[in-house]
């Protein structure tokens, strides 16, 4: 079985919490929960909305339509009646308290009132008058549509930022630096509320250029440190960034990507700044692009991105986006982790090209060897890489294969699971992991990704010389996440026999 | 070539050649420094206790000739790093060097914030009112009617204060001295006495674009004139006493500590960073 609901009202009304509670239930019962978020760049009023796929198998995206609509104000009926399915459900009642909404679901999915009331009492706040409202929709709801049963699965229920955030902690993050920036602010509230328990210290600094600027001064002292932005923040970061570079700083950077550019939609999703990510600051010089497609794998390269900036002295970005970074997943494994050490003393560092005194130096002998040296670890790096899974192949052995990096995993697994086809993910885009080409060579590859020129398949050309027909990418950017059935379809209309 | 001489522990020497210009009032500055580092020696520090951070400009070459720990870092961002050197390892006693352009123009708003954040480290401005190593081009405090290739009409905004800047901004410790070496001494060792942020601009005369070595008939030492270094409104009086435009018979120089007073440092205002001190440790000794 799988079921979608959503959530939709106007911000500050608590779509999201709503979505979130119910998640949350679901996810003990051991469903495997889905949750998207959609909201604008204000704070009250306004069209914000929570989409929530639940089902007995492992489900990764939404579709395009929708089971169940709770209706927190009538805007919601208007904009989202047309993703209803035949026989949908629309809750909705004027002058009542949100909760109560939640208490009708709970009631219609055949949960037992106890489950709500556990989920209140972990929020405290109006605890009472929550339980008040809850149980009088409860009450008054006579439908039950579909009878959620205790299943055995064990699950974690985490957004790609707290994976970010959990991989950090768990990989010995000693600094975190930040200015606030959607999608990548969670992180900085996330480890902001745990740096007493675990003994870290976030701040918030006056602008992304001082953010990379003291989390170098930091990192060449020998601490941890990490910093976070999104494409315009990180613009301003990138001249300190060539830094990190020449004076080899072990810095921890985290990308999150919206659309640009420019101020772009401040509060949606984009896969634009691959591009970015790769050609960003001036020089050549030695950086690794680490892209998670879930939580799970948010947790383990950001630990893999703590081992490589220790072990070779570099910065590795972390590059997601706003719908993995905002999207709650449920899943059962485990993140395989690894111990970084701490690498860095602080000695004699400079931004100019410098001889064995930590002295500026124009001597041209010593510029060469400091190239070369340069280049030969980023032979090293690569080296070191294919000691790790650097890309992930799912699916059927197959003619057809669908290639993507990122956010787009969910609606791709979700997408091919009845099709005959192959899914080639990629995890590490810089050092881009050649091994790739023995998968692609010979096939027919369908590109997906949430930008509107083809980044990756820029890439995949430019390392293996293969190109991607034009009519084989699909691409989405209007600033939304792919769903999983209009996603088939297109994959269905490129395959070949 | 004579072979050069390796670094030895406690050597603050480096086998670089200074390459300022001969006459240079950089020369000053590092006479001073090094004589105040190794003053700190004999009374017990080490080096390592110690951490140097530069920017771009002339000044900056100060890096190359001083052998301490440290960076030198980009073009206006000094202050920024210094802050995270500090936060990376509060027990260390971190100078920061910039000049007039790396201080004011490029990194002008890490100064208020360096200034908001009171991080216990010195900070040192080679204020010489022009960018000398791009060749001669105005700086915020190069005077009004200053001429040249790239301005030919005249810069015609007036200069900013520093001082003025960095006591609206809360400074607890904002000076200005003239580049002498026993001035240096001086204002070190004031310097090293106070706890957090210290502001100390240096004026000093580039001898090749902006030959000013007149300033030092018109300064006159604020200790020694009765200034009470502990009252905001008198430390304001005697900043708008020189506007950093040209200078005339009339023009008086205050130069000494305009302001001082302790406030709590980042240090110790968050409880980790304070563990940190208290243990005598940085995060590198945090296994976790």
């Amino acid at each position: 079985m799988e079921y979608s609901i959503l959530f939709g009202g106007k911000a500050g009304q608590g779509p999201n919490i709503l979505s979130i509670i119910l998640s949350k239930t679901l996810t003990q019962k051991g469903y495997f929960v889905f949750l998207s978020r959609d909201y604008q760049s204000l704070i009250r009023g306004g069209h914000n909305f929570n989409v929530l796929t639940f089902s007995d198998k492992p489900v990764y995206s939404n579709k395009s339509k929708i089971d169940l609509i709770v209706a927190l104000d009538e805007n919601t009926i208007e904009i989202h009646k047309k993703e209803l399915n035949k026989d949908g459900i629309i809750l909705f009642k004027k002058d009542v308290e949100s909760m109560y909404f939640l208490g009708r679901l709970y009631k219609i999915l055949g949960l037992d009132f106890l489950e709500l009331e556990n989920q209140l009492k972990e929020i405290e706040k109006n605890f009472e008058e929550n339980v008040k409202d809850a149980k009088q929709g409860y009450d008054e709801e006579k439908r039950i549509v579909c009878k959620v049963k205790s299943e055995k699965n064990k699950l974690s229920f985490k957004n790609g930022n707290q994976g970010i955030s959990e991989g950090a902690i768990k990989s010995g993050l000693d600094l975190y630096y930040a200015y606030p920036m959607t999608p990548a602010t969670n992180v900085l509230t996330e480890l902001a509320e745990k740096q007493i328990k675990n003994n870290h210290l976030v701040l918030e600094l006056e602008s992304e250029i001082a953010v990379i600027n003291t989390g170098i001064g930091s990192a060449i002292t020998g601490a941890k440190t990490m910093i976070g932005t999104s494409g315009g923040g990180f613009d301003l970061m990138t001249e300190a960034l060539s830094l990190t570079g020449m004076a080899r700083v072990p810095l921890v950077i985290y990308l999150a990507s919206r659309p640009g550019p420019s101020t772009g939609v401040a509060t949606y999703t984009s896969q634009g700044d691959l591009g970015l990510a790769r050609y960003s600051g001036h020089g050549e010089f030695n950086k690794m692009i680490l892209a998670p497609g879930n939580p799970k794998e948010a947790e383990e390269l950001t630990n893999q991105a703590f081992y490589f900036s220790q072990k070779f002295k570099i910065p590795v970005i972390i590059l997601s986006d706003k719908h993995l970074a905002e999207s709650f997943f449920s899943y059962n494994e485990n993140p395989k982790l690894i111990k970084s050490l701490k690498s860095t003393n602080l000695r004699r560092y400079n931004s100019y090209e410098m001889d064995k005194f930590g002295c500026a130096t124009e001597d041209a002998k010593i510029i060469k060897k400091n190239v070369d040296e340069r280049l030969k670890l980023q032979k090293e790096i690569s080296e070191e890489a294919e000691k790790f899974k650097q890309f992930e192949v799912y699916g059927k052995k197959s003619k057809n294969i669908v290639v993507g990096w990122g956010s787009t995993k969910g609606a791709i697994l979700d997408a091919i699971k009845d099709l005959s086809i192959e899914f080639l993910q990629f995890l590490y885009l810089e050092p881009f992991p050649i091994k790739t080409k023995k998968f692609l060579e010979g096939k027919n590859i369908i590109l997906i990704e949430n930008n509107s020129t083809a980044q990756l398949g820029k890439l995949i050309a430019e390392k293996t010389g293969i190109i991607t027909h034009e009519k084989n990418k699909i691409l989405k950017y209007d600033g939304r996440p792919f769903f999983s059935d209009e996603l088939k379809l297109e994959i269905k209309k490129r395959m070949i026999k | 070539m004579k072979e050069k001489k390796e670094n030895t522990n406690q050597e603050i020497n480096t086998p670089i050649i200074p390459t300022w210009c001969p006459g240079c009032f950089n020369f000053q500055i590092l006479a001073g420094i090094k004589s105040s580092l190794l003053k700190q020696f004999e009374q017990g520090k080490k080096k390592e206790d110690f951490a140097i951070v530069t920017g771009i400009g002339c000044h900056a070459k100060i890096f190359d000739y001083i052998n301490l720990n440290g960076i030198n870092t980009l073009h206006g961002r000094v202050l920024p790093t210094c802050l995270g050197i500090k936060i990376g390892n509060p027990n260390l006693n971190v100078l920061g060097f910039s000049g007039d352009g790396d201080a004011y123009a490029e990194g002008m708003e890490h100064l208020i914030y360096a200034a908001r954040y009171n991080a216990d480290f010195k900070y040192f401005v080679h204020n010489n009112q022009v960018f000398a190593l791009t060749i001669a081009q105005p700086t915020p405090v190069t005077e009004k009617g200053y001429i040249d290739k790239t301005n030919p009409l005249g810069v015609k905004f007036n200069p900013i204060n520093p001082i003025k800047i960095m006591l609206s901004a809360g400074a607890g410790f904002v000076a200005r001295i003239f580049a002498e070496k026993s001035q240096i001494e001086w204002i070190f060792e004031e310097a090293m006495k106070h706890k957090g942020f210290a502001f100390i601009e240096i004026l000093q005369p580039c001898i090749i674009f902006h030959n000013d070595q007149g300033y030092k008939n018109r300064t006159y030492n604020l200790q020694e004139n009765n200034h009470d270094k502990t009252n905001l409104k008198q430390a304001f009086e005697k900043a708008e006493e020189f506007d950093y435009n040209i200078i005339n018979e009339k023009t008086k120089i205050p130069i000494g500590i305009f302001y001082q007073e302790e406030k709590p440092t980042i240090e110790e205002q968050y409880p980790q960073l304070k563990k940190l001190k208290e243990d005598k440790k940085s995060w590198k000794d945090i296994q976790r």
